[in-house]
């Protein structure tokens, strides 16, 4: 190595005096590490068909891969600011004069992703516009029983069918601007030069857990909307179509590989059991053929797979910016919990928190598109 | 040390599992040809108590002698008695086959089989013609051994059993085993992965030959596979960039080979099919791409003034994705099993079955380029953005620098819509979503549109930054100070900006809306108003000034015609009336192969003499440097420029093979075609050839060159005022004879250091942490 | 699975070359076609020659050599900024007059565009003629062919081949067919009356395709689940017969999924 007197370590920790850091082994293995993660995952499954358990392992190894990298990224920059030593450069040129590089790099990094979200919402409107409405379909009565027909079943049409469907996906928006705002508190305390040490260092950690707590919270909501549902005591019942459980989206059959699905009229079980009082339009054409037999029960099925890969991959997206949220989280709990953050590098969670931010605000965009609408 | 040997276990793996799954992949119910599928054989194996034969076919033909065969078979269920005995199903690679009697019908003249009379035996005769060229005949044979129960409760089937033959038949003339091209890829480029791993331990050995030996030689490895050192990395981007370069070449060479006569067979379908869609891939996104960043990451910093990049970790990042991600690219390759959808991949072929398996990886491979290009984008419009040296303002920037920032401004706002659109295809292949399931509603043109939006800036990012090496070189050569410099820079922002309204030309005969079509060639044919501004600002430069007459001055000046000439052919596009004709024929492969030879590498060659000398400290020989230029240009121009003819003609890009004629009805192409394409297949090993001087030129240059001063040609930017190579942790040597960071003076009247009104309004919304203090919180 | 292979083809066409040759230069070049690309050709040739002779007199004249030692134009030194070395009339004048041409061209590209994306209803051509009523081509001097009426056929692309469909039309106006190709094998055939005009509403079972008229100088993707549009003019001069290859790879036997489309009187 060149400079006989600094030999930094290449696996961390590092020493923030001499400023950037010099050797790192972490982009190698992490670059590795991704490369075995997609390839294996792609020769696991093809066309949604298990290929068999060889590859599976390997999946493992990806992901050991890319979380042992991970460390050793962190391990270097655990370090930074705990010894009062801060490397933090600063603009030289206009117009950023004086404010982090870090900083300007965020927001350089927030521009790309607003084009990741742009592309998908691009997807989801061209789809949702150009394939017709499963609701219009069935209104219009040009199905025939028993043949799926190709319409656009929006996820908002089945969880907005009931307030306890779309209660996962209320508390969470909830929960993420809760937590941004937890985010900005530890922020405000880190950066507090007036209170004493360990005052600092608890409050820092508890507002951190607490949006680490949220984050978490978000990801659980999700999977118990998406795959694992929810039971209702029974005085509930009566409010939810009279089912016992909030259905999982699963669970409804709301698949990327449904090519047979039963379009959910919520009017279907309804029309059952209120013949009278149903909410098919009289003028409309479906209403006459049921009228006339054509279409007893008025079951249709459809193919949604377009509609519900566009919704799992729009906000499975999105789920994926808050899985790497709260891994990042994670990490800054936990040097908070040592101590770590003081006045000097109090910013680490402020550019954090413009990620943060972003992914609050990314889904105040998706939960009416994909969940109201 | 033990850490080490773990990577080095996990990237065997990944190689080992690259190579083995995709060859488990093709039995038994994977990709086959007429001659595996062509039997309807009963049962799922073969059985070895079958034994196929074929008798009567001698051991070498004779021209278009016809031969009685028999075609028989021992063991099994058969037996005498037996409702149905047997069938079989028999294929030959050439001449003819034919039938005498009805126990056997023709399918095609490749193919024959058994007939419903002839179920009840076990031996059928055939006559076969032999073809009236030279060549090897492969014979393959299927038969069923049937124990006649086709009626009975188990099924037509059960019970019964199969085998195959295989026999290949030699010429009158011995013909020799064609060589697999997929083994001369393989072997070429294992051979120049060991050439230059050879080299790099060479150069090991001469920067200090007392210490060669491992205790030396790992740490100096560990060094570069860790180093965040924008030096480092930008040379790391060099070697792989130079080694990609030569890949698709050799990739090019064998297209070239397969083309070089019309109806040569020396590739498959599926092979050529292959090797055009890697040659693109590799070219843009393996090639091109990282030698850009590899003058980038050599030139931004020490061009700012500044010590590295913004963010040195994440550029050691970026660069890292690539190796690991070309591996995923080349999966299946070698097994024949590699992407084949072009470099494009139009929906929904890219997500059908009928794609190679490969294209799972190819598309896996490209999602981690776009994380690599999206991080290099953030870091260098970063550095660029806050580490210019003082008195640097935007409009004092070098224009190289300026150019790699709009270069990344347009990269990393349109690679996000194609890295959706991979995942979408890579979600698509791997889990079965839906985007491009057309029976579902999907939309192949989506595809088109999302990657075209990323596609047509992509053309631009990769020739922009050869813009800026062609106006530092020009201006430098020329004595003068760059003609124009801001309206260089207005140009290459309007370029910038007519990149993301353009890229409906590509879709011109894709069924989009009449009225989008009009539009776009109205913005297409702006393109050529910025970029008439820069030639003529080049040219002007050199008006007045003393041009010196170096290696990368005859690379700038081959740019100019060459680039203009892609200009101007370039034109003929937006005319939708020609363009209907000439899209997807050969005048659009020399078009962008002006542009993206004669325009981007060329720049390349330019900037690799120019700053040669900079980065190693060493010169290189300018007479090895002329006989590159004179080979290379003339053989390029050979090569490329009768592609236009063939073009008019008809010749359509991406097929395996043409044909000509001289019947002007068949409506084939001319006779000369043929002359044509062997001659720039011979133009194309030329040119193919002569960049190995180059490559000679830098190992002599760094074995035994002259020792380079810091400013060898006269150049004003910062990048000269350093050491030739440039000390470990970059600095300057200032004007007193310290060394540290340099600030600029401006020869103009202006004040530099003054703010322009929009930065000023832009800077006032900026909160510094000295406004922040106590109440900081608020300042996002 | 069975995929075409083209490996069966006389000697003589696939190797060598008979030393006599036709004049079939210019045949895949319809009048539209020649118009543009003689029109193109003189402004490149006018920007190519000004932009050379500049270049190679610059080359020649404005020369030194190595280590001369030059008085310093525009005094350059190293850490400064240089001189601006700009002149504001030409500098404009490069960027009015390429606009300018570019104007001409883009005008001049106008004509023939209503040729190609004429509305099928009431446009050039007419409306959908009536049975037994003719399109009466008519063609202009830069090559645009006008009619009183079309007709409608369907194309359909698959892998590896081409569906031709005349719906309701006589046999006197449109046919299909198969042929047998030297070098492409058995190729589906479409015959148009010269004269006519036709109307292709084109689509593909699988994935996207592109029929090249190579003597109609035309093309237009056939897409899977989507239906495109393409107007085919058989003027009476169109030569008898002609190939139409596939121009958007479609997977392994891309390259000889032909068709010949035959003029018929």
């Amino acid at each position: 190595m060149s400079d006989g007197e600094h030999h930094p370590s290449a696996w961390g920790p590092h020493d923030w005096s001499h400023g950037a850091p010099h050797n790192s082994w972490s982009p190698f293995i992490l670059s590795m590490g991704v490369a075995i993660f997609l390839f294996s995952l792609g020769a696991a499954y093809e066309w949604g068909e298990f290929q068999g358990w060889g590859s599976l392992p390997l999946i493992f190894v990806g992901l050991g891969v890319i979380s042992f990298s991970l460390l050793v990224w962190w391990r270097q920059d655990m370090s930074f600011g705990m010894h009062g030593e801060v490397f933090e450069p600063k603009s030289t040129g206009t117009p950023f004069q004086n404010i982090d590089i870090r900083k300007v790099a965020m927001w350089m990094f927030l521009m790309s992703e607003m084009m990741v979200f742009t592309s998908l919402f691009s997807t989801y409107m061209r789809y949702r516009l150009g394939i017709p409405n499963c609701k219009t379909v069935f209104h219009s009565g040009e199905w025939v029983e028993g043949t799926a027909v190709t319409c656009f079943e929006p996820a908002g049409h089945l969880i907005a069918s009931s307030w306890f469907h779309i209660a996962p996906g209320a508390i969470n928006t909830f929960a993420l601007i809760i937590s941004s705002f937890t985010i900005v508190q530890a922020l405000r305390y880190a950066k507090k030069k007036d209170i004493d040490e360990d005052v600092r260092r608890r409050k820092v950690t508890r507002y951190l857990g607490t949006t680490w707590f949220l984050a978490i919270l978000f990801l659980t909501l999700k999977m118990i909307e998406w795959f694992l549902g929810f039971p209702l005591p029974e005085f509930l019942h009566e409010f939810n179509h009279g089912d016992s459980e909030i259905k999982s989206l699963y669970a409804e059959g709301y698949l990327i590989n449904a090519d047979s699905y039963e379009h959910k009229a919520f009017d279907t079980d309804y029309i059952e059991k209120h013949p009278e009082d149903y909410s098919i339009p009289e003028e409309s054409a479906l209403y006459a053929m049921m009228e006339a037999g054509t279409h007893p029960g008025g079951k249709m099925m459809a193919n949604i797979q377009v509609s519900a890969t566009t919704f799992y991959v729009t906000t499975g997206t999105h789920g994926a910016h808050v899985l790497g949220g709260i891994i990042g989280l994670t990490y800054m709990t936990l040097k908070a919990a040592k101590g770590g953050y003081t006045p000097d590098n109090a910013v680490s969670i402020e550019y954090f928190g413009l990620y943060w931010h972003f992914v609050d605000l990314v889904w105040v965009l998706v939960f009416p598109f994909f969940y109201l609408y | 040390m033990r850490s080490r040997t773990k990577g080095a276990i996990a990237v065997l793996l990944v190689i080992s599992a690259m190579l083995a799954l995709p060859s488990a992949q093709s039995l038994p119910a994977g990709i086959s040809g007429v001659q595996q599928s062509g039997c309807n054989c009963h049962g799922a194996v073969p059985s070895d108590s079958v034994v196929a034969s074929i008798d009567g076919l001698p051991e070498s033909y004779n021209y278009s002698e016809t031969y009685n065969i028999t075609v028989s078979f021992q063991g099994g269920p058969s037996q005498e008695g037996n409702v149905n005995q047997g069938g079989f199903h028999l294929w030959a690679s050439q001449g003819s086959l034919g039938v005498n009697d009805a126990t056997a019908q023709l399918y095609n003249e490749n193919e024959v089989g058994h007939t419903e009379a002839g179920n009840d035996q076990v031996a059928w005769t055939l006559t076969w013609t032999a073809p009236a060229t030279d060549t090897n005949v492969d014979f393959i044979l299927h038969v069923n051994s049937v124990n006649g129960n086709a009626d009975g409760a188990g099924g037509g089937t059960s019970g019964d059993m199969w085998n195959k033959l295989t026999i290949t038949l030699g010429g009158p003339v011995e013909v020799l085993e064609a060589a697999d091209p997929f083994v001369v890829l393989g072997v070429l480029i294992i051979v120049s992965a060991t050439l230059l791993a050879f080299t790099l331990v060479f150069v090991f050995y001469r920067k200090d030959p007392e210490a060669f030996d491992w205790d030396n030689f790992a740490p100096w490895l560990a060094d570069w596979l860790t180093s965040t050192d924008h030096k480092k990395i930008g040379t790391l981007y060099f070697i792989a960039g130079l080694f990609f370069l030569g890949v698709g070449g050799i990739m090019a060479m064998i297209i070239r080979i397969q083309l070089s006569v019309p109806g040569n067979d020396f590739l498959t379908q599926e092979q050529y099919n292959q090797f055009f869609t890697l040659h693109g891939t590799t070219m843009i996104f393996l090639a091109a791409m990282p030698m850009i960043n590899g003058f980038a990451n050599w030139m931004i910093p020490l061009q700012l003034g500044a010590a590295d990049l913004a963010l040195p970790r994440i550029n050691a990042m970026s660069f890292w994705l690539q190796p690991f991600a070309a591996l995923l690219i080349f999966t299946g390759v070698f097994s024949g099993h590699g992407a084949d959808t072009g470099w494009t991949g139009y929906a929904p072929y890219v997500v059908s079955e009928g794609a190679h398996y490969g294209t799972t990886m190819w598309a896996a491979g490209q999602i981690m380029l776009v994380a690599s290009s999206t991080l290099t984008g953030i870091n260098f419009l970063t550095t660029m953005a806050v580490m210019r040296a003082p008195g640097m303002g935007w409009m004092q920037m070098p224009l190289f620098s300026w150019s790699v920032l709009i270069a990344n401004v347009m990269l990393f706002l349109s690679i996000p819509a194609f890295g959706v659109g991979l995942i979408q295809v890579y979600l698509d292949r791997v889990i079965g979503t839906a985007f491009y399931d057309i029976a579902a509603g999907g939309d192949p043109l989506l595809w088109s549109h999302l990657f075209w939006y990323f596609g047509h800036p992509e053309v631009y990012v990769v020739i922009v930054p050869s813009f800026g090496i062609i106006s530092e070189v020009i201006a430098t050569s020329s004595r003068r100070s760059v003609f124009g410099y801001r309206s260089m820079v207005y140009a290459l922002a309007g370029i910038g900006v007519v990149a993301f309204i353009v890229y409906g030309h590509h879709m011109f005969t894709s069924g989009m809306s009449p009225t989008l079509r009009f539009v776009t060639m109205l913005t297409t044919m702006l393109v050529a108003v910025p970029t008439g501004i820069k030639i003529f600002n080049w040219l002007m430069t050199m008006h007045g000034g003393s041009l010196v007459y170096r290696t990368h001055t005859l690379w700038a000046l081959g740019f100019l015609i060459t680039f203009t000439l892609g200009g101007i052919s370039g034109m003929f596009f937006p005319s939708i009336a020609m363009d209907t004709h000439l899209h997807e024929s050969y005048f659009v492969v020399a078009h962008f192969h002006y542009v993206l030879v004669g325009g981007t590498v060329f720049g390349f060659f330019a900037g690799i003499y120019y700053w040669w000398p900079k980065a190693t400290g060493k010169m290189l020989s300018e007479k090895l440097g002329v006989l590159h230029f004179l080979t290379a240009f003339v053989s390029y121009n050979a090569l490329f420029w009768p592609m236009h003819r063939l073009g008019v003609w008809g010749m359509t890009r991406r097929h395996h093979t043409y044909f000509v004629t001289t019947e002007e009805a068949l409506g084939s192409l001319p006779m000369e075609a043929a002359g044509w394409n062997m001659f720039i297949t011979v133009s194309g090993f030329i040119f193919f050839f002569s960049n190995f001087i180059m490559v000679f030129n830098m190992i002599v240059s760094s074995v035994r060159g002259e020792d380079a001063p810091d400013d060898p040609w006269g150049g004003w930017s910062f990048e000269w005022m350093t050491s030739s190579p440039p000390p470990n942790h970059t600095l300057y040597k200032l004007n007193d004879g310290s060394w540290g960071l340099p600030t600029l003076e401006d020869a103009n009247e202006h004040i530099a250091n003054e703010p322009g009104w929009l930065s000023s309004w832009f800077q006032r919304l900026m909160v510094t942490d000295q406004e922040t203090g106590e109440t900081g919180e608020a300042s996002h | 699975m069975s995929r075409p292979v083209a490996e069966d083809l006389p000697a003589t066409l696939m190797r060598g070359v008979s030393p006599e040759h036709t004049e079939t230069t210019m045949s895949v070049m319809t009048p539209i076609f020649a118009g543009l690309w003689e029109h193109y050709i003189f402004w490149s040739l006018i920007v190519g020659g000004f932009a050379f002779g500049w270049l190679f007199h610059h080359s020649f004249w404005f020369t030194s050599k190595d280590g001369e030692k030059l008085p310093n134009v525009d005094e350059i030194k190293i850490g400064v900024f240089p001189k601006h070395n700009d002149d504001m009339r030409l500098e404009v004048a490069w960027t009015v007059l390429p606009f300018l041409l570019i104007v001409w061209l883009t005008y001049y590209s106008w004509g023939p565009l209503d040729a190609m994306w004429t509305s099928a209803d009431g446009g050039i051509h007419g409306y959908e003629c009536e049975e037994g009523q003719s399109s009466n081509n008519s063609i202009d001097s830069s090559g645009i062919i006008s009619s009183d009426c079309y007709h409608v056929i369907e194309i359909t692309g698959q892998q590896w081949f081409w569906s031709f469909d005349c719906l309701e039309l006589g046999t006197s106006i449109c046919d299909t067919g198969t042929e047998t190709m030297e070098v492409y094998g058995s190729v589906p055939v479409l015959s148009l009356k010269k004269g006519e005009t036709y109307l292709a509403t084109m689509t593909s079972i699988d994935v996207t395709h592109a029929p090249w008229f190579q003597h109609l100088g035309t093309k237009e993707d056939t897409l899977p689940g989507q239906q495109t549009t393409l107007w085919l003019p058989i003027s009476e001069s169109m030569s008898e017969e002609s190939m139409v290859l596939c121009a958007e790879y479609c997977g392994d036997a891309h390259s000889v999924m032909a068709a010949k489309l035959i003029a018929h009187n």
